[in-house]
């Protein structure tokens, strides 16, 4: 294999692995949003939150494993938590959607300072298990098999994610309530259970994504803002409340961030709000979705 | 004197004689206030007026900012007004610009549009250091007196000066935008933020209307960014550019109370003297943010102006059952 072709496979294994990562993290956000009609602004302080419990548990137990269970378990309870207590009341304030959108950006805030005063503010790492470390030969090209893993471990939570929504009687209900809550509510289910429910599953797939970072990117506060601003733009680009759209422009974003690093570095950055920009220049609605 | 014009009349006068009965500390208090009040209330025009919530209204500021203080590094023997109008003048062409794109997204695909705006230029602004001096910003220009045809002049560097120029011309700006409310074009945005779709097939202009109203809010934003620039002789982009200053008028109109013209001028003043009554602790000044944005959309969504008319019916409701009690005795 030529070098340069080598460098292509690289990068573009790079982006697949951080495009799946960010789909885990916006599937959960575009399922919230189909839903319940909340961008939810903390959705990636759930994200930062789980990479931090995951080095507190790495550290006490040496498991990783164990932290890949317990950490996204933790964030999801608090999700739902979140959801009951809070985002419930604010839906009475009378100020639509607007509510929302300012508290849980109040809730981004408190997380963001709560895991400064809880972890400090220096940047933490979190090593990769033993059989994940090494790198692995891909037809003459190094690689490390971690990356790898994360783009497994996402396929396998999307594997879950398509059986629930597809093949349980919860996930008939989910998909109804994502086109029309209202009309499920007047059937006679609890949407307000469901709504809980599935607040607490994009939590913890945005908790999974967490523990599957963090030996991959360095665990630090500003952790939220970044994966925060790359999902809300897979949301906004793939189409609202979409979790195909979501996929789609995850994959295409990890790409885009991957090669943008590679050929362009000084303006990889704003290569992503341009092409979010110009796709509710052509669609507002975003790519695959039919709501504002 | 008219009746009605009494109030306005008293603290025009409390106004003036403020910063002599006040030490230099507290008037740059003051200035800060106008800035403030100034910023919040363009902001409001968007959120309470046309219904539309911006993350990124820091992009009109920085603008104006940066515009300041460029005119006033590169463009020598330039009177500070024109500097200062133009820069808002520029801010209000940067909502020209994204108008296209702004006016055809609602609720929250407009949050998210302007929060990348906002981002945008932020990261512009800090990579292209050539230009704008990155993190460390633009600092050290003269500022040029403030002159009036020739016959007045002004030296805005003094605490006291800066103090009438700041409070001048925020006052002036939020004259104007509440005189703004009130004309036609007024109630038509009005009317968009209670529904576009009617307003459209009404026949009103809802495009034209809402690029109207992008412009002016920028320019207002962008003249509080170069009043901003003139006070403090520093522009840097974690001081005009970062997301939590879109996020400080928005704290400000939610404290104040949402939906209101005059929330935001009194929710400025009190986030103002949290700040100073906090200062000890600056760390925890993003804390306090956010708990404020919870507290107050759970348990106060009509912000601090909603307290009167709390209290009223909670005395009315006193009253009312009163009068019940003695009837029934």
């Amino acid at each position: 294999m030529s070098p340069e072709l080598q460098m292509y496979l690289a990068q573009g294994i790079h982006g697949l692995a951080y495009g799946m990562l960010l789909f885990l993290v916006a599937s959960g956000l575009t399922l919230i949003f189909g839903m319940m009609g909340i961008l939810n602004i903390a959705h990636a302080s759930f994200f930062m939150l789980s990479a931090y419990l995951c080095v507190t548990v790495f550290n006490a137990t040496g498991s990783f494993w164990l932290s890949l269970l317990l950490a996204p378990l933790a964030v999801a309870l608090l999700g739902v938590l979140v959801e009951r207590f809070l985002l419930r009341r604010a839906q009475a304030s009378g100020l639509g959607h607007i509510a929302e959108l300012l508290l849980t950006l109040g809730i981004a805030l408190v997380m963001v300072e709560a895991v400064k005063l809880i972890w400090g503010t220096e940047g933490l790492q979190v090593m990769a298990p033993a059989p994940l470390a090494g790198l692995v030969n891909l037809g003459g090209l190094e690689y490390p098999v971690y990356r790898l893993f994360i783009i497994g471990l996402s396929l396998a939570v999307l594997g879950l994610l398509s059986l629930v929504l597809f093949r349980t009687r919860l996930g008939t209900i989910v998909r109804a309530a994502v086109s029309d809550p209202d009309m499920v509510s007047v059937l006679g289910v609890n949407t307000r259970r469901v709504f809980m429910l599935v607040f607490g599953l994009g939590t913890w797939m945005a908790g999974v994504a967490g523990v599957a970072a963090a030996p991959i990117l360095t665990v630090f506060p500003g952790l939220a803002d970044q994966m925060g601003m790359d999902a809300f733009v897979v949301v906004v680009v793939g189409g609202f409340g979409s979790l195909f759209g979501a996929l789609v422009a995850a994959l295409f974003l990890g790409e885009l961030n991957a090669f943008g690093i590679q050929f362009i570095p000084k303006l990889s950055p704003v290569l992503m709000f341009a092409f979010m920009a110009l796709v509710l220049a052509f669609k507002p609605t975003g790519l695959f979705g039919d709501r504002e | 004197m008219k009746p009605h014009l009494v109030c306005p009349a008293a603290a025009l006068a409390a106004l003036v004689v403020l910063p002599f009965v006040l030490g230099p500390l507290h008037t740059n208090l003051m200035v800060r206030f106008a800035i403030e009040a100034l910023f919040a209330v363009s902001l409001n025009l968007l959120l309470s007026f046309t219904g539309l919530l911006s993350f990124g209204h820091a992009l009109y500021f920085g603008v104006g900012a940066y515009g300041a203080a460029l005119i006033l590094t590169h463009l020598e023997g330039i009177p500070l007004l024109a500097a200062v109008a133009l820069s808002a003048l520029a801010a209000s062409l940067v909502g020209l610009v994204l108008s296209p794109l702004l006016v055809r997204v609602r609720a929250t695909a407009f949050t998210m549009l302007t929060l990348a705006f906002g981002q945008l230029l932020y990261v512009l602004c800090s990579k292209f250091r050539a230009v704008t001096g990155g993190e460390d910003g633009i600092m050290g220009w003269t500022t040029p007196a403030m002159s009036l045809a020739g016959v007045f002049s002004l030296d805005v560097t003094q605490s006291v000066n800066i103090y009438f120029f700041a409070v001048g011309l925020s006052g002036l700006g939020i004259l104007a935008m509440w005189h703004f409310t009130k004309t036609p074009m007024g109630s038509v945005m009005i009317s968009i933020r209670d529904n576009q779709k009617r307003v459209d097939y009404l026949g009103y202009q809802v495009v034209l209307t809402k690029a109207v109203i992008f412009c002016l809010s920028g320019f207002f934003a962008g003249l509080a960014g170069a009043i901003y620039a003139v006070f403090n002789n520093l522009v840097s982009v974690g001081g005009v550019l970062h997301i939590m200053v879109s996020f400080q008028p928005l704290m400000a109109i939610l404290v104040g109370g949402i939906g209101t013209f005059f929330g935001p001028i009194l929710g400025s003043g009190l986030l103002l003297m949290l700040e100073e009554a906090t200062q000890a602790y600056p760390e925890l000044a993003q804390m306090i943010s956010g708990l404020i944005f919870i507290a107050v959309v759970l348990f106060l969504p009509g912000g601090a102006i909603s307290f009167g008319a709390r209290i009223r019916a909670w005395w009315q409701k006193r009253a009312y059952l009163r009068k019940a009690r003695e009837i029934a005795a």
